[in-house]
């Protein structure tokens, strides 16, 4: 496996765990009312918790493989670059869209939930940029 | 029948004492995973690529690709 398909399944995989702590969060304090916590301070400390984690694997593989680490993108990877980021670019149009649509007409829907989806939609876009990619890369294995 | 690249690079690579793919990938300047994607036929490269690896191996560019 390359770097670059390793990069891509530690991102894939710090977003997913990211998502489901905020969704869980964002579940328990809008609907079951469980927390009494700060959001603020959990969400935004689970993302830093994350960057660490991912910064910490990404110095992994590339102690592991520092050639591979050292060397820019040739124009394969440029190219599965651009066809993930341009799938994802549709699934946040898409998503964005869909957010505002159901947190302006949904009944009972406030700011809160307005923001919710907008950051499931980003999200979203992250584990379909970063999924896209290691199919791209799987495929041409 | 659609026509589709082919290449002669693993021939190629074997008339050269069995160059390996990371160095072929190291002279032409993409990864070795490039390089097998090429060779496998599963991508195609540009045409500035094409042209570094056939100068490696000292032969006229239909002699590594053809269409077909």
């Amino acid at each position: 496996m390359s770097f670059r398909e390793k990069s891509a399944w530690i991102s894939f995989i710090c977003i997913l765990i990211f998502g489901t702590l905020y969704g869980w969060h964002a579940v328990d304090v809008e609907w079951l009312h469980a927390r009494n916590g700060n959001s603020v301070a959990y969400v935004f400390g689970t993302m830093a918790a994350l960057v660490a984690l991912e910064i910490a694997l990404h110095v992994a593989i590339a102690v592991q493989s520092p050639r591979d680490a050292r060397t820019p993108k040739d124009e394969r990877e440029k190219l599965i670059d651009l066809r993930a980021s341009r799938v994802a670019f549709y699934v946040l149009f898409i998503g964005t869209l869909a957010s505002l649509g159901l947190g302006m007409h949904l009944p009972g829907a406030n700011r809160f939930l307005m923001a919710q989806l907008l950051m499931s939609a980003i999200i979203t876009t992250l584990l379909v940029r970063f999924g896209v990619q290691i199919v791209l890369y799987r495929r041409d294995a | 029948m659609a026509k589709a690249i082919q290449n002669n690079i693993r021939r190629l690579r074997f008339d050269r004492k069995e160059m390996t793919q990371q160095e072929l990938a190291d002279r032409i300047g993409v990864t070795r995973q490039t390089v097998n994607a090429i060779e496998l036929g599963k991508y195609s490269p540009s045409l500035e690529i094409a042209f570094r690896i056939s100068e490696v191996f000292g032969v006229p560019l239909d002699q590594v690709f053809q269409y077909r």
